[in-house]
């Protein structure tokens, strides 16, 4: 039953219709029936927790006392447009996706770029070096930069010299940024290895010089990686989950809006604003997606599939 | 390369063109070495710290590695040794008997016979002389203070569970995908890819209603494992892909022989398909072992059952000197840099693999 289509093609003229019509369904029944984890998965991790959390952001919801719940509508969607620490953790997480998503790449891309050369030794335990510390949990990272930063005693202060006031802690996103460009840059330099070098012999003979060859065959051929690996980082600078998990806890999100719903969640117990916050947040990185994968139709090159994506 | 080519080529200028290459790959090795030194420079520096001892860490001239401070034995009494420059421009190593304001008492180690020297400048201008001597004592304290095997125990529990309920969820809806015409099937799909996307803190609010207070499951294992699973959307998403890679004749050979859906599954996707289920074993084996969202909502209440990434956040909300805490995050690090490093050439090879599609 898996091969339906080809196999049973030149029967379908056949006198019995019957057959193909059940062999179909029951082709779809087991198939659904492997499907089913993930289905039921979705409606109760997914599916429900989203409108539910569209529900509660209607109501004065509070975890002490949930006997007072009652509808106030639009109130707490008002009144985020008067809460200036929710606007600018909104503007925090935007601008985090916006900095550290295209230095990410542009570090991953350029060191995929250099490990395809022939003139790299040792490229194999490099590329397990430059992944290492994409999975170093979040929590140790951030013992190790608070040690790193300390006035007295880390490094940066003793090596560098820098005055006390210089404010370190504005390093850590930018390395915790760089410290996830593993999963990126593999994938990256996957496709780009995997580029046919046909076509790199053809553009020298054409006289394109490597940058050129770079710009005009590297990228272009290796573009849904790029795309993959930008999805993948979009996820994880806002808060989600892709490919790896460091372990940030709730409270200590890399996304300040994130930080922000838990801070209402637990400190306040404010179930419904926090679920209008989180719908806020989920409609502004939908946006982003939508945006993304609109673009991609623009300068993704994807191969010749959708063709037989029929499955 | 090129040399191969053209065997016939003059000797001079194949002696250059070598020259040329070895420069090439010279100068590109060494800076990315560099690069990566400097990427890599806070681990050294977590490392290094957790080798050293709390005392080297109030001394102000105590050099960055580890050191211990050298010291001499004078009539029964210990002295510190110093860096002590002469006025005939030699530095000796000597050490502070008598300090005072404006001058000091010195012993020579190389020379007690000589007796005390009186040194004119200010001793605490001087520094102290130091040798390179490696501090396991943190690892031996924290290892001692903290019930690491408890927690490892959590760990591994909690790790082990989920990985065998992602693996066998993941995979099987992946073949589901994959092999199967279900009507709506691509819209299905397309809910799959769209569900990678949704941040979590969305479903925040109502998965902890729902674990907490709907399901008894405050201070339990379950919200950690349960949904495992259910299987992992992008663990699907690259499953499926590769099991698509697979050619179908081979499904259509073990139908021929009379095999199921489930048989194909185990005897002819799943060998196929090793090096990707080993990626997402290690994928969810750093992430499950990375896991704090969970264990800090669910198991806060429950000391005996926190997991390792749980103590790290306990070392960091009491003020622990820094050897003492990057010692708890290289223990922290440990388990999974190890696994990383057995698997690096499986799991390298296949990222790539599985990323290239898509």
């Amino acid at each position: 039953m898996f091969s339906v289509k080809r196999g049973l093609a030149p029967r379908r003229k056949s006198p019995k219709p019957i057959k193909h019509l059940s062999l179909r369904r029951y082709e779809a029944r087991v198939g659904f029936l492997f499907l089913l984890p993930w289905l039921l998965g979705f409606l109760f991790f997914k599916a429900v927790p989203i409108l539910a959390a569209l529900g509660f952001s209607f109501t004065n919801f509070k975890m002490l006392e949930p006997e007072k719940t009652h509808f106030i509508g639009l109130a707490n969607y008002a009144n985020f447009f008067h809460d200036t620490v929710a606007g600018s953790s909104l503007f925090g997480s935007i601008s985090y996706f916006l900095l550290s998503v295209p230095l990410e790449m542009v570090v991953a891309m350029a060191l995929a770029a250099i490990f395809c050369s022939d003139r790299l030794r040792g490229k194999r335990i490099m590329r397990t070096l430059f992944f290492m510390p994409s999975i170093i949990p979040a929590i140790a990272i951030f013992i190790i930069m608070s040690g790193l930063t300390d006035p007295n005693t880390g490094w940066i202060n003793r090596l560098l010299h820098l005055s006390r006031s210089t404010p370190l802690y504005t390093l850590f996103p930018v390395i915790l940024s760089l410290w996830t460009i593993g999963p990126g840059f593999l994938i990256m330099l996957g496709a780009m290895q995997a580029v046919p070098k046909e076509l790199y012999e053809a553009a020298r003979v054409d006289g394109a010089g490597p940058i050129n060859r770079f710009f005009s065959i590297t990228l272009p051929m290796s573009s849904p990686a790029i795309f993959f690996s930008l999805v993948i980082n979009m996820i994880s600078s806002f808060g989600g989950v892709a490919l790896l998990d460091r372990g940030f806890s709730y409270s200590q999100s890399l996304s300040p809006m994130e930080s922000y719903i838990t801070y209402q969640m637990f400190s306040f117990m404010n179930l419904g604003y926090a679920s209008a916050l989180a719908w806020i947040m989920f409609i502004v990185v939908m946006f982003i997606t939508v945006l993304l994968f609109r673009s991609a139709r623009y300068w993704v090159h994807f191969p010749e599939e959708s063709s037989n994506e029929e499955i | 390369m090129k040399k191969s080519k053209n065997p016939r080529r003059n000797s001079s200028s194949t002696l250059t063109l070598r020259l040329w290459e070895f420069t090439g790959t010279a100068s590109l090795t060494l800076f990315i070495w560099i690069f990566l030194i400097i990427f890599l420079s806070p681990l050294t520096y977590m490392v290094v710290t957790s080798l050293r001892s709390a005392d080297e860490f109030r001394e102000r001239t105590a050099p960055l590695y580890p050191a211990e401070r050298l010291t001499y034995v004078y009539n029964g009494k210990t002295y510190q040794l110093y860096k002590v420059p002469t006025e005939d421009g030699v530095v000796h190593d000597w050490a502070l008997v008598k300090p005072g304001l404006t001058s000091s008492l010195f012993i020579d180690p190389a020379h007690p016979e000589n007796g005390l020297i009186d040194w004119k400048g200010s001793w605490r201008s001087l520094s102290g002389v130091y040798r390179f001597r490696i501090y396991w004592n943190n690892y031996i304290n924290i290892w001692n203070a903290v019930d690491y095997p408890r927690f490892l125990k959590n760990t591994l529990f909690v790790v082990i569970l989920g990985e065998i309920g992602v693996l066998c969820s993941s995979i099987a809806v992946a073949y589901g995908f994959s092999r199967f015409r279900i009507p709506g099937g691509r819209f299905l799909f397309f809910l799959l890819i769209a569900t990678i996307v949704i941040p979590d803190s969305i479903t925040l609010v109502p998965s902890f209603v729902i674990f907490s207070r709907v399901l008894p499951w405050n201070g339990t294992f379950y919200p950690l494992i349960v949904p495992a699973f259910f299987g992992s959307a992008i663990y699907i998403f690259l499953l499926r892909q590769n099991f698509r890679s697979i050619p179908r004749d081979l499904d259509e050979a073990a139908m021929l022989d009379g095999a199921g859906p489930l048989r194909t599954l185990v005897s002819i996707i799943i060998p196929q398909s090793i090096p990707a289920i080993v990626t997402v074993a290690l994928l969810h084996f750093f992430n499950a072992w990375n896991e704090l969202r969970m264990a800090s909502l669910y198991l806060g209440t429950r000391p005996d059952l926190q997991t390792m990434a749980f103590t790290g956040q306990a070392f960091t909300t009491y003020g622990f000197t820094p050897e003492v805490l990057q010692t708890s995050a290289v223990l922290l690090m440990a388990v999974p840099l190890v696994v990383l490093f057995l698997s690096q050439r499986f799991f390298m090879q296949d990222m790539v693999v599985t990323g290239i599609e898509k």
